[in-house]
């Protein structure tokens, strides 16, 4: 489907295409303080509160009464107004950035309001994007759980009995999602340095075995009150949209804590997210299957539709104090068992109450071969093999001074991409404690 | 403390002169939660107290005193330590017969009117907002008792228990506030967990128990990239409270290998209405459980009277007693002492932040499940009922291993003498049937 061109140049490779409009959060070089919505739209930021303010907004009466979720700080006004009026939002400034726009006297023949609210992008900084009250991760990647299980338990014990009858996650640690751009500090801790020595002693150690996990993450639009289940029919409902995700891991203190509570320490020193939210509407064209179940699901986790997960071109970049980088992994979004429906569901099944701002993360995303991993432990065998980089570098796991760029995109058709932009993290060396 | 207060306080209130605990509530003039201290069988309405100029005898405090027009505590807990404790204290000399404060509410009739509500005509909300709550491990006769249902008792602990204050993050959503009913959460259960293949079926949980908990408020900030030195940790409590952290044990087993307990845990979590302030609980510290294995210096506390001294109490009030009674009947189902821990909230915020990561004012650490070494002192029905094999007796000819629909929990826990009780109150939540879907 050729999108309309736009009257504003757009880059024919911009993932913030006409057919995208994500939804972010900046302040910009003339409004440092203030955070305010913004679209991303090719190489410019279309500054919501400016535009609202200026009536940028008056092609669209339905809305009037709910402007001021655009001076909020955070997006969660917005999308608590749920999905058809965000569905009407984008719809709309689609029309509005459109060469043939009905509504020419809104932007594109309003020179003041273009300079009002239409920012280069390199003027803005953008900051996260909701405020979230719980950050659940789940473990969808089929692959990645076997990849994983297998190096410790063998490809006959690879996976746990129930992991393909429910979608298995963890409650993870809200305040440590920081948005892409922050800088992750290697985190000290208790780790084993000889796992294999008995008794099992710890010391207090800097991380060493440093590590990404490639996954999306997916933020909820509405609250389900204490007690009240989402139903896998209505789950689709509560997702605002979706955003590129690294799960930065500690493997070695991770080993460590596990057992019996699950990883703890190992993820909460930081999690990076991409900066701008892809709403559905923007992925509804490539959709894809979810890997096959072979395992008959309980009613409340069946779907409607197989096609629930979307087919992203996921790339994972490490660029090294150096300078060089290497593209370490190629991989699809669309290689999950379980989709955002089904861990809304089976997170609430219980009578959890979802918040609109929540974020889930689907777990590490791997494919079946070797250049498609998201995680180094995976791409190092479990620290046996090292990782060829470009320039005859090698990695296990992160050094301090790298730098890892996750990227995400749709589609192939020029001047029609959805994509998310980068989602970037710095390895900064560990704090040094003095006895 | 010698003091009496103004105010006639009966000698087995849990509310003090020498308690003062901080809450959020709603009044008969008021629908907009509100701070409170509780004090006897008053609430004393600090939004009101501070507009009529409650705090003219604490000048310091003048610059702060918008943080008592909030819904939340957190903008007083952000203030610190120092300036809880100054509070606290001219709050008491405000309800103290005879002190130089008490003529700004003793002969006062009309602001006594205005600010001091009976218990009973309030409300209680949620004290704080949660940024994020974190359950922890620490109640190791639970961990053995636990691990002895699962494991050869030699090996009931894993290597790490004694090492580190074991964790796990916790859903913030679940924390509620004491009266708050429970509905039995439904899930993904193993009819027969000895079949094999493994096939679970979609049931109500049939294993519903609770976890006698204390949980400590966080009151100080600390950025991403930056540990709380376990010197420091102590400052960034705000205070405790007692919490239940109903569990549900068949949708657990299916479920938690090997991320950890989820949906077994997310459903709720409730805790009771009146933050005991760290400064109340000073002179209430004593040793906890000891730990055998040398610990590494992060986590090494110089005070050794390091765990607060509380008695804990769990009572079970079953539907038919009370419906059957006059005044229902709680049967005493479990007496323990927080002393039963093995790590002390410090620790247990000092490991949390050791990785760098951040602590808000308002989030919530839980202790993990609390129990003695007796059979009358354990925290939850798993334990008591040896993992539900053996059914407990009640009054009444009834007998339990779980929870039934229709019971109600009564969590409670104090210190101190008669006349000088420092306690919760009570932490309870009652068990509704659960929803179809």
């Amino acid at each position: 489907m050729a999108p309309p061109g736009s009257w504003l140049s757009i880059p024919a490779n911009s993932h913030f295409s006409l057919a995208n409009i994500p939804f972010g959060i900046i302040t910009s070089k003339h409004s440092q303080a203030e955070k305010r919505p913004a679209v991303a739209i090719g190489d410019h930021v279309l500054d919501l509160k400016a535009f609202a303010t200026e009536n940028g907004f008056s092609g669209l009466p339905s809305l009037k009464e709910s402007l001021e979720v655009f001076s909020q700080p955070t997006l969660n006004a917005f999308a608590a107004l749920g999905q058809p009026i965000h569905r009407e939002v984008r719809k709309y400034l689609q029309d509005v950035f459109s060469e043939a726009t009905s509504h020419p006297q809104i932007l594109k023949d309003n020179t003041a309001l273009q300079k009002a609210a239409l920012l280069p992008k390199h003027e803005t900084k953008t900051h996260l994007p909701m405020q979230i009250g719980d950050y659940t991760d789940f473990f969808a990647g089929i692959n990645h759980a076997f990849n994983v299980g297998t190096m410790f338990r063998g490809p006959a014990n690879a996976l746990q009995a129930n992991y393909t009858h429910l979608p298995v996650g963890y409650h993870g640690r809200a305040s440590t999602v920081v948005v892409s751009g922050t800088r992750i500090r290697r985190p000290n801790g208790q780790t084993l340095l000889d796992p294999t020595a008995d008794p099992k002693v710890p010391s207090f150690e800097p991380c060493r075995r440093l590590d990404i996990e490639l996954e999306l993450g997916c933020f909820l639009c509405s609250s389900n009150p204490l007690g009240e289940p989402v139903p896998i029919k209505k789950a689709h409902e509560s997702i605002f949209g979706f955003v590129l995700m690294n799960d930065w891991s500690a493997r070695d203190i991770q080993t460590w804590e596990y057992v019996p509570l699950g990883p703890f320490n190992a993820k909460n020193f930081g999690t990076s997210i991409s900066a701008w939210v892809v709403l559905p509407d923007a992925l509804d064209g490539f959709r894809a299957p979810k890997l096959k179940n072979e395992t008959s699901i309980l009613p409340y986790l069946k779907e409607d539709r197989e096609d629930s997960v979307y087919d992203i071109k996921l790339e994972v970049d490490l660029t090294t104090p150096d300078g060089a980088t290497t593209t370490i992994s190629r991989t699809s979004g669309a290689n999950l068992l379980w989709s955002f429906p089904q861990m809304i569901a089976h997170h609430s099944v219980g009578g959890c109450a979802m918040q609109t701002g929540d974020l889930l993360g689907s777990g590490t995303i791997s494919g079946k071969g070797e250049t498609d991993l998201g995680s180094m432990l995976e791409m190092n065998q479990a620290g046996k093999r090292e990782i060829m980089l470009a320039g005859m570098d090698v990695r296990k796991f992160l050094k301090d001074g790298d730098t890892v760029t996750i990227r995400g995109v749709c589609g192939g058709e020029e001047g029609a991409l959805v994509g998310f932009g980068e989602c970037v993290g710095t390895i900064e060396s560990a704090v040094v404690f003095t006895s | 403390m010698a003091a009496q207060s103004w105010l006639h306080i009966p000698t087995d209130s849990h509310f003090s002169l020498s308690n003062i605990p901080f809450g959020i509530i709603t009044t008969p003039d008021s629908q907009v939660p509100h701070p409170a201290v509780a004090i006897g069988t008053y609430a004393l309405d600090l939004a009101v107290f501070t507009e009529n100029n409650g705090f003219s005898g604490l000048p310091e405090f003048q610059a702060h005193l918008s943080v008592f027009s909030q819904e939340t505590l957190n903008a007083f807990a952000a203030l610190g330590q120092t300036v809880h404790r100054a509070v606290r204290r001219y709050l008491q000399s405000v309800l103290t017969e005879g002190s130089p404060h008490a003529a700004l509410l003793q002969s006062n009739s009309g602001l006594r009117q205005k600010v001091l509500f009976p218990l009973g005509d309030i409300h209680n909300h949620l004290p704080m907002q949660i940024g994020d709550y974190t359950d922890f491990y620490a109640g190791k006769h639970h961990a053995v008792n636990v691990g002895t249902l699962f494991r050869d008792p030699k090996i009931a602990l894993q290597p790490n228990y004694t090492h580190l204050p074991v964790g796990y993050h916790g859903r913030a959503s679940s924390v509620v506030v004491t009266g708050t009913p429970l509905v039995r959460p439904s899930g993904q259960i193993l009819d027969n967990p000895a079949a094999d293949p493994k096939v679970p079926i979609f049931s109500p949980s049939r294993r519903l128990d609770i976890e006698l908990e204390l949980a400590a408020f966080v009151c100080k900030c600390n950025k991403l990239g930056a540990p709380v030195p376990i010197t420091d940790a102590h400052e960034a409590i705000f205070g405790i409270v007692l919490m239940n952290d109903w569990s549900a044990r068949d949708i657990q087993a299916w479920e938690y290998v090997p991320l950890g307990p989820f949906g077994s845990k997310n459903f709720q979590t409730t805790i009771s209405p009146w933050v005991i302030l760290a400064d109340a609980m000073a002179p209430f510290m004593a040793k906890g459980l000891e730990n055998e294995s040398s610990l590494l210096p992060y986590l090494q506390e110089k005070k050794v009277d390091n765990m607060y001294d509380l008695e804990l109490q769990v009572n079970l009030t079953s539907k038919q007693s009370n419906t059957k009674c006059k005044g229902a009947i709680q049967q005493t189902i479990t007496k323990t002492t927080s002393r039963n821990l093995v790590w002390s909230f410090p620790q247990m915020l000092t490991h949390h932040t050791v990785t760098g990561c951040p602590m808000h004012v308002g989030d919530l650490l839980g202790s993990g499940t609390i129990s003695g070494l007796d059979a009358s002192e354990r925290g939850s029905l798993l334990e008591q009922t040896s993992g539900g094999k053996v059914s407990m007796k009640l009054n009444g000819g009834e007998e339990r291993k779980f929870l039934e629909d229709g019971d109600t929990i009564t969590m409670t826990g104090w210190c101190g003498e008669s006349g000088a009780l420092v306690g919760f109150g009570d932490c309870t939540g009652t068990i509704l049937p659960a929803v179809s879907l």
